[in-house]
C-alpha cells in the first residue's frame, strides 16, 4: 500500500519535474515579453529528439554508457540556442501587434516544428532505450524508483532556486524585472530591450528543450508529444497564475501528482480531472494561486 | 548642449507639436510651461526618442538624437523622470535608484553616483529595502528624479516633477533641483503651474496647442499678455 503511494508519488513528481522547466519557460517569456508562447511544447519535443540524437551519438562513439546524461543536457540545452533565431527572427516584429496576433505566429511555430521534426526523426517514437537503468533503481518505502529519476527531480530544484537567484539577486534579474514592470521606464534608464528580449526569449527556450531532454530517458519521443505538454503547461499556468515562477513550481506539483493519480486510480480521468481543476481555479481565482489580483 | 529645432511630432494622426523649437545650455534650469494637453509631455518625450519627429531635428551634445533609440539617448546623458515617476513596484527603493548604474557604466564609479544621488534627496536612505509602492506621492518624485541622477547625466529632463505633492513637499524637491544644477546639471522642466516655476530657472518657454508662443528670461512673461493668459497667470 505504501510502496503503491509512493510510486504515483514520485511519478507524479518527475512529470512535475518537467513540467516545471517548460512552464518556467512560458513564464518568464510571458512575464518580460507579454507573449504567451504557445511553442513552448514544440522546443520540448524539439529537446527531446535532440537528446535522444546527442546520446545515440555519444554512444555510437564509444561514450560510456553511464555518462549519457551529459551528452543529453548538453544536447537539450544547445537546440534552445534556436530561441535567438526565433526571437531575432519573427517574435521580434510583433511585439506591438494585437495578442490574437502573437497567439496565431506562435501555432503556426507549433505546427512547423512539428513537421520540422516529422522531416528530421520520422514518425515513429524514438527512444533511449533502457539506458537510464544505468543509474540504477532506489529504494524508498518499498517502491522501487529509477536513481535517473531521483536525478532529475534534484536537476529541477536546482534550476527553480536558480531561476530564483537570477531573479532576484543578479543584475540581469533586476534589469528584466524592472523591464516586465514598465517597458518604456526601463528604456529611458538606459535599458536595450533587444538584448534583454533576446535573452529571455532563449533562456524560456532553453528550459523548454533541456525538460524535453531530460524526460525523454523515461519515455519515448513522439511527435506531437509537444502538443500535450502545451495542454498541460496552460492548466500548470491557470493554476499558478500567469508570470509567476511560484505559481510555475507549485502549479506544476499540482498537475503532476494528480495526473499521475488519475492515471493509476482510473485513467479515463487524466485529462479531465486537469480540467475540472483549471476550471475550478478559473471560478475561485481567476488569476491563479499566485497571479496578480485582476485590476 | 540640446537643441530642439523645428520639430513637428504626429500621434496617430493628429499634429501635436508645430515647429517646436527650443534649446539649453550649460547649466541652465529651463522650464517649458503650458497647461495640461498644450504639448509638453510630447516634447518630453519626443527629446527622450519615444516619438519620432516628422520634420526637424534635436541634437544633444552635437549628437542627433532623433535617429537614436530610448536606450541609447539615455546612455548618452540625458536623464528623464516622467509625470506618473515610472517607479518599478517590484524593486526596492534601492535598486530603482541602482538601475542606471548597471546599464551605464563608465564615467564616474557606481558608488560615488549613488551617493550624489542620495545627498539630493536624504529621506529616500530610510527607503533602502522597501518596494515602491509603499511611498508616498512625493516621495516618489524625489526617487524618480534620484534614480534620474543616477545615471550620472549631463542633462535632467523633469515632466512636472511638482504636481501633486504636499505644500510642505514642494520646496524640498525645489531645493534638490537647485542642488543639483549647483553640481554643473542642466535641467529642463515641464510644468503646467506658472507658480511652481523656481527662482533658479534661467529662461522660460511658453508651449500652446503644440507652438511656443514665447521665449525669454521668466521676469519678460509678465510683459506678455499672450503667454500670460495661455498659462492662466496674471500680471
Amino acid at each position: 500500500m505504501t510502496a503503491n503511494l509512493v510510486n504515483i508519488l514520485m511519478g507524479g513528481v518527475f512529470h512535475a519535474a518537467i513540467l516545471f522547466l517548460v512552464a518556467a519557460g512560458l513564464q518568464v517569456v510571458f512575464g518580460v515579453q507579454k507573449i504567451f508562447n504557445l511553442a513552448c511544447g514544440s522546443f520540448y519535443a524539439l529537446g527531446a529528439y535532440t537528446g535522444v540524437s546527442a546520446v545515440g551519438y555519444f554512444t555510437a562513439h564509444g561514450g560510456p554508457p553511464a555518462l549519457f546524461i551529459i551528452p543529453l543536457a548538453l544536447g537539450g540545452l544547445a537546440v534552445g540556442l534556436v530561441g535567438v533565431v526565433v526571437e531575432r527572427g519573427l517574435l521580434r516584429f510583433v511585439y506591438d501587434r494585437d495578442e490574437t496576433f502573437q497567439l496565431l505566429l506562435t501555432f503556426a511555430l507549433v505546427l512547423m516544428l512539428e513537421d520540422l521534426i516529422r522531416m528530421t526523426w520520422g514518425t515513429a517514437p524514438v527512444s533511449t532505450g533502457g539506458l537510464y537503468l544505468n543509474y540504477g533503481q532506489a529504494r524508498i518505502l518499498g517502491a522501487t524508483v529509477p536513481v535517473y529519476n531521483l536525478i532529475v527531480i534534484a536537476a529541477s530544484l536546482a534550476i527553480a532556486l536558480g531561476i530564483g537567484w537570477l531573479l532576484s539577486r543578479t543584475v540581469f534579474g533586476r534589469i528584466i524585472r524592472a523591464a516586465a514592470d514598465n517597458r518604456e521606464m526601463a528604456e529611458a534608464l538606459g535599458v536595450d530591450m533587444r538584448w534583454v528580449y533576446v535573452r529571455v526569449f532563449t533562456l524560456g527556450t532553453m528550459l523548454g528543450t533541456l525538460g524535453g531532454a531530460l524526460v525523454i530517458p523515461a519515455t519515448a519521443a513522439m511527435s506531437e508529444m509537444g502538443i500535450e505538454l502545451i495542454v498541460e503547461a496552460f492548466a500548470v499556468v491557470v493554476i499558478g497564475g500567469l508570470g509567476s515562477m511560484r505559481g510555475a513550481f507549485v502549479g506544476a506539483l499540482v498537475v503532476g501528482i494528480l495526473r499521475s493519480v488519475a492515471i493509476s486510480v482510473y485513467p479515463e480521468l487524466e485529462m479531465l480531472l486537469i480540467y475540472l481543476i483549471v476550471i475550478a481555479v478559473l471560478l475561485w481565482r481567476p488569476s491563479g494561486l499566485f497571479g496578480a489580483a485582476a485590476a | 548642449m540640446l537643441a530642439v529645432q523645428e520639430i513637428d511630432v504626429f500621434i496617430h494622426a493628429s499634429h501635436i507639436l508645430r515647429r517646436v523649437s527650443l534649446e539649453v545650455r550649460e547649466r541652465e534650469v529651463v522650464c517649458l510651461v503650458g497647461r495640461n494637453g498644450a504639448g509638453k509631455t510630447t516634447t518630453l518625450r519626443t527629446i527622450m526618442g519615444y516619438h519620432r519627429p516628422r520634420g526637424g531635428g534635436i541634437r544633444f551634445n552635437d549628437v542627433p538624437l532623433h535617429e537614436r533609440r530610448t536606450h541609447e539617448i539615455a546612455r548618452l546623458g540625458l536623464g528623464f523622470a516622467p509625470e506618473e515617476s515610472g517607479i518599478f513596484p517590484d524593486l526596492t527603493v534601492a535598486e530603482n535608484i541602482e538601475i542606471s548604474t548597471w546599464t551605464r557604466p563608465g564615467g564616474r564609479p557606481a558608488a560615488e553616483r549613488l551617493a550624489a544621488a542620495y545627498e539630493i534627496f536624504p529621506v529616500l536612505k530610510q527607503y533602502g529595502a522597501r518596494k515602491g509602492p509603499e511611498m508616498s506621492g512625493g516621495e516618489r518624485k524625489m526617487l524618480s528624479i534620484a534614480r534620474a541622477l543616477a545615471l550620472d547625466p549631463d542633462m535632467l529632463l523633469l515632466d512636472e516633477p511638482f504636481e501633486g505633492l504636499s505644500p510642505a513637499i514642494v520646496p524640498t524637491v525645489a531645493a534638490g533641483l537647485n542642488e543639483i544644477t549647483q553640481r554643473g546639471h542642466a535641467i529642463l522642466i515641464a510644468e503646467s503651474n506658472i507658480y511652481h516655476v523656481p527662482d533658479f530657472a534661467t529662461r522660460l518657454y511658453v508651449i500652446e496647442r503644440g507652438e511656443i508662443i514665447f521665449a525669454g528670461r521668466p521676469d519678460d512673461v509678465r510683459k506678455d499678455a499672450a503667454a500670460l493668459r495661455a498659462i492662466g497667470g496674471h500680471a
